[in-house]
């Protein structure tokens, strides 16, 4: 099976390993499929740095998730509010099925050492769109500092004015993966 | 570029202060140790009295833990040149040569050690540092209980332990580590909630509920440890939905599920005040502990 990881979810994945250089860390990948097969990663929720093998807080974390994408798929019929995310439609299913169809849970161990083609065992091959620019991205963030805008759920449960959802960093990377800046 | 003290306004005093304060509380900032004490070393090393041979051990950790191996280098000439014999500058070395990845060397430096004092504790726990940085879990837990034999106080290495057995998924022996830590530990609750999360995780019953009394314990101890509230509200839950329990333990869980959810739905409107992003987060929290409810009889 072969995936195809956007450029910001790679950049959280990235940035979230940086963030936590001494632990491992865990989290969600979100994913639409396409007709040709490939698993389409658009987005990544940053899970988890601390006691990944315990089991309450990784419930909690993808019961809470699941909800949010509910409520944000809620929020999309009808209106749409300003500072919420938009998702594409049916995205809890979609997550479920991408759940049955991946042999491992979803919370995908990577290796950071080597990411690359090799780091997701269970995919034959990981695809990424315009790899100079999103690497370009990441550096850019890893150097500015702005990896510490990131808050996984660890960091959300620490302190729950924290947002895990990550509104500011998304809109920071959309902002110099737009076109406008050049970039893809 | 700007040094530290221009930036932030702030005295050589102030930054020696934080740098004493980040080692009194066992900080693991090593970037901001790093950015205050090469300032600090490189600029007023003359004021800082006997504190500096402690600030050069400080600094020299944080620049490992950095991959600034010339700023460890650095430190560590001075340590050698002031303590030449002494062993925790020796244990310094060795941590170099491990920052290095020279383990075999970095061995044989705490052995040697060893030969001079058998009972350096931090070079035989340095030791065991290896075995986990080369992914030698059984070796260092086989390791790690050995030295707990001799040293049964040594708290450091009671988490230590907790955690390889955690890592390994073996929670009766993690739970067993804890237990010590809470006995000589009773007021901390970040214990009693590692204690009650590995006793969720390791289910059943009996440990739903032991999990449920160390889940209030830890909020009893402080009850805004978010983790706790959660797993409280969790463990209870399913105790009540349990169709095995009597109906005064259901009532009793779904009093408790109750009250905690009520708990995490303030701390979410207190947290969200004022916040209108946080409108999607606190209507997600509270559609989430409904469906994680127990159905009703």
């Amino acid at each position: 099976m072969s995936c195809l990881l956007s450029c910001l979810a790679y950049v959280k994945m990235y940035l979230h390993s940086c963030l936590f250089p001494r632990c491992s860390v865990n989290g969600l990948l979100l994913s639409s499929s396409s007709a040709g097969g490939a698993v389409c990663v658009t987005d990544c929720v940053p899970l988890l740095h601390s006691h990944l093998p315990l089991a309450p807080i990784t419930q909690l974390a993808l019961t809470q998730v699941k909800e949010d994408l509910r409520v944000q798929e809620g929020d999309q019929k009808g209106r749409r509010e300003p500072g919420c995310r938009r998702w594409p439609n049916r995205l809890v299913e979609l997550l479920q099925a991408l759940v049955s169809r991946v042999p491992l849970p979803v919370l995908s161990p990577v290796d950071f050492c080597r990411l690359g083609t090799d780091c997701c065992p269970f995919l034959s091959r990981i695809m990424l769109r315009q790899w100079e620019e999103t690497r370009d991205i990441a550096s850019q963030l890893l150097e500015s500092g702005d990896h510490g805008l990131l808050v996984d759920f660890d960091g959300h449960l620490d302190d729950i004015t924290k947002d895990w959802t990550n509104q500011t960093l998304n809109a920071k990377i959309a902002e110099l993966s737009s076109p406008a800046n050049g970039s893809i | 570029m700007a040094s530290l003290s221009e930036m932030y306004d702030v005295g050589w005093e102030e930054m020696r202060d934080k740098l004493r304060k980040w080692r009194e509380d066992n900080c693991r900032n090593s970037e901001q140790i790093v950015d205050v004490g090469e300032e600090l070393i490189s600029e007023h090393s003359s004021k800082l009295g006997d504190d500096i041979w402690i600030i050069y051990e400080q600094v020299m950790i944080a620049a490992l833990d950095c991959s600034r191996d010339d700023l460890a280098l650095t430190c560590l000439q001075e340590l050698r040149k002031q303590f030449p014999d002494s062993h925790r500058v020796k244990r310094l070395t060795g941590m170099r040569l491990e920052a290095l990845e020279r383990y075999d060397d970095a061995n044989k430096h705490y052995d040697a050690i060893l030969q001079e004092d058998p009972t350096n504790t931090a070079a035989r726990k340095r030791k065991i540092s290896i075995l986990r940085a080369q992914g030698k879990s059984t070796e260092a837990i086989r390791e790690l209980n050995e030295y707990l034999e001799q040293f049964v106080g040594d708290q450091e290495a009671w988490h230590e332990l907790s955690e390889l057995y955690i890592n390994e998924h073996d929670y009766g022996k993690a739970a067993f580590c804890l237990e010590e830590l809470m006995m000589t530990n009773p007021h901390n609750h970040l214990y009693c909630e590692q204690y009650a999360e590995v006793k969720y995780t390791q289910g059943g019953m009996e440990n739903l509920e032991l999990a449920r009394k160390y889940f209030a314990q830890a909020l009893r101890l402080n009850n805004r440890n978010m983790r706790a509230l959660f797993g409280l509200y969790m463990s209870a839950s399913h105790i009540a939905a349990s169709p095995k329990v009597s109906a005064k333990v259901k009532k009793d869980n779904i009093k408790y599920a109750a009250w905690a959810a009520a708990q995490i739905n303030r701390a979410y409107k207190m947290a969200g005040r004022g916040n209108k992003d946080n409108k999607c987060s606190i209507k997600a929290v509270e559609e989430m502990l409904e469906s994680m409810q127990i159905a009703m009889p």
